[in-house]
């Protein structure tokens, strides 16, 4: 039952960079203050922190959540990490929303951070150890393979090419030209450069693919009771939903996610969304992949399934279209530290909602958006949706 | 019983075998990397200040934990690179339960004019005295042969 309605009032987020000098407390450390600062709120007034970060084995620190809390506000406070994978960039403000929902906190933090760089010489050799080790793990995969075989098969099922695929990566960059906090922003990136760029493992070529990096981000969730003594443009959450599928992802068609389309159906359900189509103005599905956005698009329905490139193709989906998609400039723009990516899938909701955009914001005054990650072996949904 | 079961060699089991290798290029952060090249060319340390609680954060810090507010720049401090053992321990087996060659005396070090502490390596031949409030200073590798880690502190010796 939830007891209390839930506002954003305030969020952060540092630089993406593939390796920065600052630890990951001294990360979340700026992202926390920048949120603080944005809501008016010190340290004081925090009733509950959350962190999310995602394996231990990217920053190299066992039970990583404790060494990160007195970089987020959370030393002598009740705090708790949650962590999902890459799926914990939305489920991380899920936890945070649910302390305020039910009525025990009436202030809480939500920090999420991610320092891959750490794990030298690359944080492919952490997902190395995610795998069955009985029957995958002796074939020596890598997550590269893993997507790349997803995607054929997005590919084979729907007919779809892969320069249409390559259409989200040029969107993608692009948008993020507008974000301060931007990794790989392109303003001058082409169909072309994405398709000859670096085969990696077929389908899959170089700039098909985020990149690993360090970052964090911030946000402050506040309950209905205390929304007004802080903001007259608080921004709402009104609905969450999340899903996991088996690790036996052999005996799963992987051509359309129906856990995202689960964890979309429950947020829906709580948000009174009964047709996503038109209700929802913008969404931040999840990126690390081009075709990733595609495939979240229909596991998060908003369009049928094998439509998403076509809307691509035909403009729907970019800033100034009818349904703007990662107007942050995503994953594939902005960075891709595994859990702090919650900065382009909700901070983004709340800049666009509040108007706080700047040069990435959507015209036309949008009043619903929906925010997605997605993590494990594809297996994990996160959805949050919020509302002006 | 399934319970009273004991698989005495693992090996037994069909089964594969694996690891869970990866290595780490761990940054010193910001205000570390300030810290610890101070070391490199000083036989002191650096501390932080924070204005609202008053405290000297040792070792420095970008921020203040209590009062979460950002360390400006003219807070950074030096002090002497000595200090008074607060607890400690005496260790005769390592992690593995094997007899240590020699006993090694941890302890934790209030550092002089800080509010803060730090972990470190007695030098001393007597073991089994009390070590509680001893006075102790930083044996610093030769300054050529510092590279900006915790182990440019040798150990500690009793003032």
């Amino acid at each position: 039952m939830i007891k209390k309605d839930v506002a954003v009032i305030g969020a952060g987020m540092t630089l993406f960079r593939r390796r920065l000098k600052e630890t990951g407390k001294e990360l979340s450390f700026l992202a926390s203050k920048m949120a603080m600062e944005d809501a008016g709120i010190q340290k004081k007034d925090l009733d509950m922190v959350v962190m999310g970060t995602a394996p231990d084995a990217f920053d190299g620190i066992h039970m990583k959540g404790e060494n990160l809390l007195d970089g987020a506000a959370g030393a002598g406070k009740p705090y708790v990490r949650v962590f999902n994978g890459g799926g914990t960039g939305v489920f991380a403000p899920i936890a945070g929303w649910w302390h305020v929902a039910s009525g025990v906190a009436d202030v809480c933090l939500v920090v999420a951070e991610e320092k891959m760089g750490s794990c030298y010489p690359h944080p492919q050799t952490a997902f190395r150890h995610i795998w069955d080790p009985i029957l995958d793990r002796p074939l020596n995969p890598n997550l590269v393979w893993l997507f790349a075989m997803e995607m054929n098969r997005y590919m084979t099922v729907h007919n779809i090419k892969k320069e249409d695929i390559a259409r989200v990566a040029v969107k993608n960059k692009r948008n993020a030209v507008g974000h301060p906090c931007a990794q790989l922003a392109d303003p001058n990136i082409t169909v072309d450069d994405v398709l000859n760029s670096e085969m990696m493992a077929w389908p899959v070529q170089r700039l098909d693919i985020s990149p690993p990096s360090d970052g964090a981000a911030a946000l402050i969730f506040v309950s209905e009771d205390v929304a007004r003594q802080y903001t007259d443009n608080p921004i709402w959450i009104d609905g969450v939903g999340w899903n996991i599928d088996s690790t036996m992802w052999t005996n799963r068609d992987l051509y359309f996610p129906r856990y995202v389309a689960k964890a979309a159906r429950m947020a829906y359900k709580m948000a009174g969304i009964s047709n996503p189509r038109k209700d929802i103005d913008f969404a931040e599905p999840y990126d690390p992949f081009d075709y990733k956005e595609l495939h979240h698009m229909e596991g998060l329905l908003l369009c049928d399934k094998g439509e998403a490139p076509i809307l691509t193709r035909e403009g729907v989906t970019q800033r100034d279209g009818d349904l703007p998609i990662c107007p942050s400039g995503g994953l594939l723009g902005v960075g891709n530290p595994i859990a702090a990516t919650m900065g382009q899938k909700v901070c983004e909701l709340y800049w666009q909602l509040a108007g706080k955009a700047g040069k990435r914001q959507i015209p036309g005054d949008p009043r619903i958006g929906v925010g997605q990650a997605w993590g494990d072996i594809m297996q994990m949904a996160t959805v949050m949706v919020m509302r002006r | 019983m399934t319970f009273l079961e004991k698989q005495t060699d693992p090996t037994a089991p069909l089964h594969w075998r694996g690891n869970m290798q990866a290595d780490y290029l761990y940054p010193n952060g910001v205000a570390g990397d300030k810290f610890f090249k101070h070391i490199m060319q000083n036989d002191s340390f650096l501390a932080t200040k924070c204005d609202e609680c008053g405290k000297v954060l040792f070792p420095p810090r970008l921020y203040c934990e209590d009062c979460f507010i950002e360390i400006p720049e003219e807070n950074w401090m030096e002090v002497p690179a000595e200090g008074t053992v607060r607890l400690f321990t005496v260790a005769k087996l390592n992690a593995h339960g094997k007899k240590l060659p020699e006993p090694k005396i941890m302890a934790m070090i209030d550092i002089d004019k800080t509010d803060g502490a730090l972990l470190g390596v007695i030098k001393s031949n007597d073991s089994e005295r009390d070590f509680t409030g001893a006075r102790v200073r930083a044996n610093l590798r030769p300054k050529d042969a510092r590279e900006g880690t915790l182990k440019d502190i040798v150990n500690w010796n009793l003032i």
